[in-house]
């Protein structure tokens, strides 16, 4: 199984760093999420990856090649960037038999690939006349032609009803995408919730978090701790391998840890407990969090500047 | 079959499911069996030379600048159309060598330019042949073979210099616009009036070098013809490589 790995890469244009010396590997025979708002660099990130663009400085590589130097490149990678990349006059047949042509897979994989994405009726219709949905699908079909270990999808939601996106969901749990590494991004993180196994946060070209989906869910079990003396407490409560956050003199926030072991532990240090409520977040409100903190600290920047 | 083979196999495949290649040769094939029956009826009236006459063959055989012009849209549409329509994407995913790429898309529209004008002006001589002996005149002059290489020549050349406009524009139909209004407005009308002796030295006067009669008025001999418009295509297309090895896909 193949392992994607991005070393220090960095991507200029001009004045505007949209790739700021990203470091993180996607993990083989898993489905990772790679996440963050538009404009976020996550396009331009696996362009580079493709050999689509070049990195101003770093490297992003598959079982460290970069993607021009893969030995048979369609059957080891298969990547869907957006729909808009077919041509209106084509048919859908047509346009998956320009990639076996040229890369000598076999023409009956034009054939299983469509009914995979249940374009079959439609194959010899002309792209121009097919939906986003239908493109997608399309799109979608000319990355698992090869067959390959690596999959990469880019906002494959985009756009789609919900049929569309219970389908792409399917999709990337079937038996066909399990076993292989799957690399796929989007703006939202309740997009892919429900089929991912890690996620990669970005915000303006950089990192914000490499983690798996459910670290990232016990992240969202906040408890609220009222008490007469905060700082105090929440020294006590780091201490004991909880995290968490001051919010004021007289409220601590913890997260990954129950009731129970933080009432113990204040006990323990004998300080009052004058309230203890679960406050959970949602997934999406994380995301954001994790999104607007690098947002911030970026205006943060600026106004120092 | 080796690489470079089925890549040039995908690239026809793209010109052969796509209306432009169909449309452009059907339009020109009628253009030039239309022109040697037109010329015909017309040979002998109004100060045109008499059917038969070698000046009168070679009217009929001036299909060089139709080829030509379907071959530069041709070669426009084949490269600029990958950036349009972003097929460029598949197309360098699954053959991530953006040199080997453009290097098959020139040679087969080279090949094609030359195949399709030398299939052109074999119809529009056969048509010619038909039509003379219909009239008892059973000879043709001894320049043809000439003008039928320089046809196809000046058709290959002008399918690559496509190429290059289209894969250094990439928007077709800008590309199609400015390669037109020059070849047939700036380069034939003004300049041509202007200046003509820069004129032959230009890629549409070179052409008219290598499709016009032999000794056709101040035009440059075929073999100079031919070098400078060669010159002019790989000028071109080094700058066509230069720019699409470095620039990014968007």
């Amino acid at each position: 199984m193949s392992t994607i790995s991005f070393h220090k890469l960095t991507k200029r244009y001009g004045p505007v760093l949209a790739v700021d010396d990203l470091s993180f590997d996607v993990h083989a025979g898993r489905v990772t999420g790679f996440l963050g708002p538009n404009g976020s660099g996550k396009t331009t990130t696996l362009r580079i990856l493709l050999g689509l663009a070049a990195p101003t400085s770093g490297t992003a590589t598959i079982d460290g090649l970069a993607y021009h130097q893969l030995p048979d490149p369609v059957r080891q990678v298969g990547a869907a960037l957006d729909s808009n990349t077919l041509h209106p006059g084509r048919s859908a047949a047509q346009h998956l038999r320009v990639i076996t042509t040229a890369t000598g897979l076999p023409r009956r994989r034009v054939d299983e690939v469509l009914g995979l994405v249940g374009l079959s009726d439609v194959a010899g219709r002309r792209v121009g006349g097919f939906s986003l949905g239908m493109r997608q699908r399309l799109s979608l079909a000319g990355a698992l032609l090869g067959d390959p270990d690596v999959l990469i999808f880019d906002e494959p939601l985009n756009g789609l009803d919900p049929d569309g996106i219970r389908w792409i969901r399917g999709l990337l749990r079937s038996p066909s995408a399990q076993n292989r590494t799957v690399f796929v991004s989007s703006h939202l993180l309740s997009e892919v919730a429900q089929t991912v196994d890690d996620v990669i946060v970005l915000s303006r070209g950089r990192l914000m978090a490499q983690t798996t989906l459910s670290e990232l869910t016990a992240r969202t079990s906040v408890i609220r701790v009222r008490t007469p003396d905060a700082s105090r407490l929440a020294g006590v409560l780091m201490a004991a391998g909880i995290q968490v956050r001051l919010v004021d003199n007289s409220t601590v926030e913890a997260r990954s840890a129950t009731a129970d072991a933080i009432g113990l532990a204040a006990a323990d240090a004998g300080l009052v407990i004058l309230e203890l409520s679960r406050q959970d977040e949602d997934l999406e409100s994380l995301f954001f969090d994790l999104v607007n903190q690098n947002q911030q600290d970026y205006q943060n920047q600026e106004i120092a500047a | 079959m080796n690489a470079t083979l089925r890549l040039a196999r995908a690239e026809l495949r793209k010109l052969f499911t796509t209306r432009a290649l169909p449309v452009s040769f059907a339009i020109a094939i009628v253009l030039a069996v239309g022109s040697v029956i037109i010329q015909a009826m017309v040979a002998g009236k109004n100060g045109a030379a008499p059917l038969g006459t070698d000046a009168n063959v070679y009217q009929m055989l001036k299909f060089g600048a139709v080829t030509s012009v379907v071959m530069l849209i041709l070669g426009i549409l084949a490269a600029g159309g990958e950036f349009r329509h972003r097929t460029i994407v598949p197309a360098l995913l699954a053959t991530p060598s953006r040199g080997r790429i453009f290097a098959v898309k020139v040679a087969v529209i080279a090949g094609l330019g030359a195949a399709f004008s030398a299939a052109v002006f074999g119809l529009g001589l056969g048509t010619v042949a038909l039509e003379l002996s219909a009239h008892g005149i059973h000879h043709l002059p001894a320049g043809i073979g000439s003008l039928y290489l320089g046809t196809v020549i000046a058709s290959a050349c002008f399918g690559m210099i496509g190429v290059a406009l289209g894969a250094l524009t990439r928007n077709t139909i800008g590309a199609i616009v400015a390669a037109i209004t020059w070849a047939l407005f700036i380069e034939t009308v003004i300049l041509n009036a202007v200046a003509p002796g820069l004129e032959k030295w230009l890629p549409t006067g070179a052409a008219t070098g290598l499709t016009n009669a032999p000794g056709h008025g101040h035009s440059l001999t075929p073999a100079v013809a031919g070098t400078v418009l060669t010159g002019y295509a790989i000028v071109l297309l080094l700058a066509a490589i230069r720019t699409t090895m470095r620039r990014d896909v968007a």
